[in-house]
């Protein structure tokens, strides 16, 4: 760059100097020195405006990748936000689905879930031809309970009574509360008279609980109807033979089990 | 400026947005199929607004459960508030939440965190 600008300083001063006026070289120099300022001139243009294109091009690209990363941030948060949302009604639906095959008062199963539950076992006791029994159970008297002692007497007893059924039968049998101070256990794979052992535990367990009311201890037995599946039955005939069985039980004095006939 | 009031529906929050005080009201669930349709007229009454005057815009939510799209559209609307915000309007969102559901507030936390406005997340009695 400094030898051109020498070379452009001599040229000129050689254009300038009166001495060389009459040169025969003088008008072609001139000329051709002219010609070479244009052409410098149009450099400095086009790379004028090709700098100005490259700037704008990488800004261009700047903000485009500005705005992709905010996309890519953004739903990177709404996939965050919708995850937690879906996990907390996932869990709503959990404890909706618990809360509407749980009994309240005692904590095991409902009358929806003991329905759900016998027709599953039903339905495989049929396939497999393996045997069922279910045994439902009413606390005798209970009313009086109830009457003599209030309301809450009476909870506190179905709570322990329920308790009770739950830690006497066995570990695959299920229990719940049919309804009022009636429960339902349903034994999978034994007949009425292996089924016969379990409500006998229960019916001592019921019995021996010591629930107190005030200064009086209430005194609870309950009384058992026994029903083992037979072969090509509907879950509601097997119930309702539990149940006529339960009323034999109860008319027989209560305290007591009958199996079905 | 008109006032904007859209009802509520199984699925869609109802949502009230008044002229006159610049508070927008938003109360229930949200998971419509087309979250666009019932968010866009929002954000335009809110483009209305900031444009109208130089009054405060307050966003008071009482929002349950919402789904991808409407999460979306929430936070394109914080975006809205976030940028006038940084241009020196007075906008303020107040999330509220039932204190038997703790989860909803951790939700709002998530909302919040790109928001310099103020943004309060405030818990209800049930």
């Amino acid at each position: 760059m400094r030898g051109e600008k020498q070379i452009e300083q001599r040229v000129e001063a050689l254009l300038c100097d009166p001495a060389h006026q009459d040169n025969p070289l003088r008008p072609s120099l001139d000329e051709l020195y002219a010609e070479f300022r244009g052409l410098l001139h149009q450099i400095d243009r086009v790379t004028r405006i090709s700098d100005r294109y490259q700037h704008v091009s990488r800004e261009e690209k700047l903000s485009l990748s500005e705005r992709y990363q905010k996309q890519l941030r953004q739903l990177e948060k709404i996939a965050r936000i919708s995850d937690r949302y879906q996990s907390m009604m996932r869990d709503l639906n959990e404890a909706l689905k618990e809360a509407s095959t749980r009994d309240a008062l005692t904590g095991i199963g409902n009358r929806r879930m003991l329905m759900e539950r016998i027709k599953t076992e039903s339905g495989r006791a049929e396939r497999l031809n393996r045997p069922l029994t279910i045994a439902l159970l009413d606390v005798d008297r209970f009313k009086s309970v109830n009457d003599a002692h209030g309301h809450e007497a009476g909870d506190k007893a179905l709570v322990e009574i329920a308790h009770a059924i739950v830690t006497s039968v066995r570990e695959y049998d299920l229990c719940g509360r049919w309804g009022g101070e009636e429960f339902m256990v349903i034994m999978p794979e034994i007949n009425a008279e292996e089924a016969a052992i379990v409500v006998e535990r229960v019916r001592h367990a019921v019995m021996a609980l010591d629930i107190r009311a005030g200064d009086a201890r209430l005194s609870l037995s309950a009384s058992f109807g026994i029903a083992e599946r037979r072969e090509g039955e509907n879950v509601s005939e097997t119930i309702n033979r539990a149940d006529t069985a339960l009323f034999d039980a109860k008319r027989a004095g209560r305290n007591c089990y009958r199996i079905a006939a | 400026m008109n006032n904007l009031h859209i009802d509520s529906t199984q699925s869609t929050p109802s949502i009230f947005a008044d002229a006159q005080t610049g508070i927008i009201e938003m109360h229930g669930d949200s998971y419509p199929e087309n979250s666009y349709e019932l968010f866009s007229p929002v954000m335009q009454w809110i483009d209305d607004y900031l444009a109208a005057g130089e009054c405060k815009l307050v966003l008071d939510l009482h929002l349950l459960y919402l789904n991808t799209s409407s999460v979306k559209a929430m936070m394109d609307i914080f975006d809205m508030l976030e940028e006038a915000h940084r241009a020196k309007r007075a906008v303020e969102v107040n999330w509220y939440y039932d204190e038997q559901n703790e989860r909803v507030a951790e939700l709002a936390e998530e909302f919040k965190e790109d928001c310099s406005f103020p943004f309060m997340i405030t818990s209800l009695a049930g």
